[in-house]
């Protein structure tokens, strides 16, 4: 039955732009409800094992390296900061944190009369939610402490290293609860229907710099083959840059680029999964499903301040899955001067990113430099992530100035608001407490901005948002969007579990309506 | 521990570090562990060139004089000297030559290789405002004052009209620190063998230590 590869004057259901968190789940969807889908993927296919080093610097391939301009009183990093590249894009380099968000997260306005609420409740979202969880494998606690009622974790959770149990000792003492923390990295080996054996984590703490031995629920080991065994086709290194389409607007093919040349892959839909950067971004350059003009508007970026100690104990914070303990006990704090809340989570950290860390956040150099990182082994350190609000002032741009690829560099504008700056305060001074209670000495905080998120907003106004409640563009019949850029609010949790439910949501809402 | 930085203003100032840990491992550390089965093909592939690169003597993208400010510059802020520097400038030019970024930058900076050119220049500048003489021609001292100088966001000279001297100041300290970090040698420094991880790690919890993680030598407390 299956006819790949496809060629590229097949008029194929479905084309899917990007590999990552949004592109990937709805891929193994749609190519398991029958359809012939292919995706294109800027990035390479990469093998773990033969490509994978255990080493920050070589790793740098795995990050999305076009540059990107940084304005705004907050300017956001990017590259190895938040967006990732490659058959799988960022899950290859996330580290794996896949908390759910709670019910209040999605109607912020009902509640405190700020940003927007979701065109649907936390209930949509849950079966979606089980049935990622139990897809990539997550390891978590069960009863989980926090939120609604829900299904066990399919995988006992993780055991703590060094950063979490002090956490959990500065926590005890403050009458804060803790609890290990949900992370899609196996406590025990794994598969389900359709996927090979994975092995177990083996607490190389290195997920951040991509998972070598497969135990990372990231695309390229879960949704990625369940996708090529339903007969989906995977294209890398294709650089999806324009659509044509016909006299009724609708998309009739995808013009990308390849080693080979300029390639158009025709299709009768289409699924852009590029990321809240290179979607926006792929749009304003083909003057597409901007009737809107909320295009690259409201871009939002969790609230997501460190604070690290040096502790007496060895930590050696380069072991064990990196996030391995979380309160929510902050979800919506009684003293909160701010909308919505934040999350605690433990942080163990690799050597170069700490390092570069304490340049761009202490200014430390010389002697000064060179003694506090022979302080490295006795690091620990916290941080939230914390939901944060649309804004009119925050949003990416095309500039005039041109990428090695010959086009615009996207401009994108960060400025904290006044919730954002109260609720990183809330936080900064609760982990100082909290570090000092567990016992930390030369305590420093790193205020930060962290994912990328917004920038094609999703609602049931065709005037206020880009795509539908379902993911299709409000202008163009055959266009869905599938990644961070939908959301209308940024949620007080990690984003890429709810990426991956929103994802099979919309393939589900498509497949629905197609039969319809 | 998504990643790291915005702009970040530090909340507390950096002079804390006395009284803390010191952690460094023995030389011949990562000799020792480096051909072990602890570490992959590629890991291994990947450390042993950064560690065999001989030091760039002839700059690719900057000219001689301005790779030799890099230089000094570079020194003193990785309080390095003598004979077996790691060879910082020298990545930072491979870098800029080669074309690549990280992904992004500062929208007030200019390109980074123009920001680099226009720094070290600026450097100069506030050098011969500061202390009569250009940079190089200071003694160690001298040199600090003009990098606090830059650092403080407000140093003297035309230069830095045109190029924000905090941010440039933050970029510079990130790369030079990066390059310095991600060589094997100062990873023994610090006492980090998480590249010999090929068979995992079962001593996770504070205060253990697998049996290939040696026994610190920097004493200090
Ligand atoms: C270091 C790090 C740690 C993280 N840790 C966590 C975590 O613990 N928990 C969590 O929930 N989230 C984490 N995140 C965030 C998470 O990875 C992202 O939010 C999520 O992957 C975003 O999904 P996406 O589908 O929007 O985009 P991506 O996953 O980035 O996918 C976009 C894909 O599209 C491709 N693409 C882009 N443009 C084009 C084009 N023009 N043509 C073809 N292909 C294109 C890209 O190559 C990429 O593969 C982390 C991120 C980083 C950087
Ligand atoms: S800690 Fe576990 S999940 Fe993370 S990279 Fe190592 S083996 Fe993979």
């Amino acid at each position: 039955m299956s006819r790949i590869p496809y060629s590229p004057s097949e008029e194929v259901d479905a084309v899917v732009v990007g590999t990552g968190a949004g592109g990937s789940p709805l891929l193994a969807r749609l190519a398991a409800a029958g359809l012939s889908v292919v995706a294109l993927e800027a990035g390479r296919v990469l093998d773990p094992v033969r490509d994978f080093a255990r080493d920050e610097e070589a790793q740098g391939f795995l990050f999305w390296n076009d540059e990107r301009l940084s304005a705004g009183d907050d300017p956001v990093a990017f590259g190895r900061n938040n967006s990732g590249t490659g058959v799988g894009g960022s899950t290859l380099h996330y580290t794996a944190y896949t908390v759910r968000a709670q019910p209040a997260d999605l109607r912020l306005k009902t509640d405190f009369g700020v940003a927007e609420d979701w065109p649907f409740d936390y209930e949509a979202l849950a079966p979606y939610y089980d049935e990622v969880e139990a897809t990539i494998g997550v390891s978590g606690p069960s009863p989980y402490p926090w939120g609604p009622a829900r299904t066990p974790y399919p995988l006992k959770p993780l055991p703590l290293n060094g950063a979490a149990q002090l956490m959990q000792r500065g926590c005890e003492a403050l009458g804060i609860r803790t609890s290990p923390a949900a992370n899609a990295a196996l406590s025990g080996s794994y598969a389900t229907d359709g996927t090979h054996f994975r092995p177990a984590c083996h607490n190389c703490g290195f997920c951040q710099a991509g998972c070598a031995t497969g135990a990372k629920g990231s695309a390229d080991v879960t949704w990625l083959p369940l996708a090529v065994a339903a007969g989906a086709e995977i294209r890398p290194e294709c650089y999806v840059t324009g659509f044509e389409r016909d006299g009724t607007g609708r998309i009739t093919a995808v013009v990308y680029r390849t080693p080979r040349g300029d390639e158009r892959q025709r299709c009768r839909a289409v699924f852009l999964c590029a990321g809240a950067i290179e979607t926006p971004r792929l749009l304003l350059l083909n003057g597409l499903a901007n009737g809107s003009g909320q295009v690259g508007r409201n871009f939002m970026a969790h609230t997501g301040i460190q604070v690290w100690g040096q502790f007496d104990d060895f930590v050696r914070p380069f072991k064990g899955i990196p996030g391995g303990l979380i309160s929510e006990d902050t979800h919506r704090p009684a003293d909160a001067d701010f909308a919505g809340g934040y999350l605690l989570q433990s942080i163990g950290v690799m050597p170069v990113t700490y390092a570069s860390q304490v340049a761009r956040g202490r200014k430390l150099w010389g002697p000064q430099l060179r003694a506090h990182m022979r302080g490295y082994n006795n690091t620990a350190g916290i941080n939230i992530l914390g939901d944060c609000l649309p804004y009119g002032h925050n949003y990416m741009e095309l500039s005039d100035e041109l990428d090695a690829r010959g086009l615009p560099k996207p401009r994108v504008h960060f400025t904290m608001g006044e919730n954002e700056r109260r609720m990183t305060e809330h936080a900064d001074r609760l982990m100082q407490r909290i570090w000092e209670a567990a016992g930390a000495r030369d305590i420093w905080s790193f205020p930060r901005n962290a994912h990328i998120i917004g920038t094609a907003r999703m609602g049931a106004d065709a005037d206020g948002s880009v795509v539908d409640p379902d993911g299709k563009a409000h202008d163009v019949p055959n266009l869905y969007i599938s990644d961070n850029s939908t959301w209308p609010s940024a949620l007080g949790a990690n984003p890429a579990l709810t990426i991956m439910a929103l994802s099979l949501r919309t393939a589900d809402r498509f497949l629905a309506n197609r039969g319809a | 521990m998504d990643k790291d930085t915005s702009a970040a203003v530090p909340r507390r100032d950096g002079s804390a570090t006395a009284g803390l840990r010191d952690h460094r491992y023995p030389a011949g550390t990562f000799a020792g562990l480096i051909g072990t089965p602890f570490v992959t093909a590629p890991t291994r592939a990947a450390l042993t060139a950064r560690l065999a690169k001989p030091a760039v003597t002839a700059p690719r993208f900057l000219d001689a004089g301005e790779f030799a400010l890099l230089g000094a510059v570079c020194d003193r802020l990785l309080d390095q000297d003598g004979e077996r520097r790691i060879d910082v400038p020298g990545a930072i030019d491979a870098r800029l030559a080669s074309g690549e970024t990280d992904g992004w930058r500062y929208d007030e900076l200019p390109d980074d290789g123009s920001a680099m050119k226009r720094g070290l220049a600026g450097f100069d500048e506030t050098a011969r405002a500061m202390a009569g003489r250009g940079f190089l021609e200071l003694p160690l001292d001298d040199r600090d004052r003009v990098i606090e100088a830059v650092q403080g966001g407000h140093p003297a000279g035309r230069a830095w009209a045109a190029l924000p001297a905090k941010r440039f100041f933050e970029d510079l300290l990130a790369a030079a620190t990066e390059a310095y970090y991600a060589h094997p040698l100062a990873q023994e420094e610090i006492g980090y063998v998480g590249y010999a991880d090929a068979r995992g790690w079962q001593q996770i919890e504070l205060g253990q230590r697998e049996a290939r993680e040696p026994e610190p030598v920097g004493a200090a407390l």
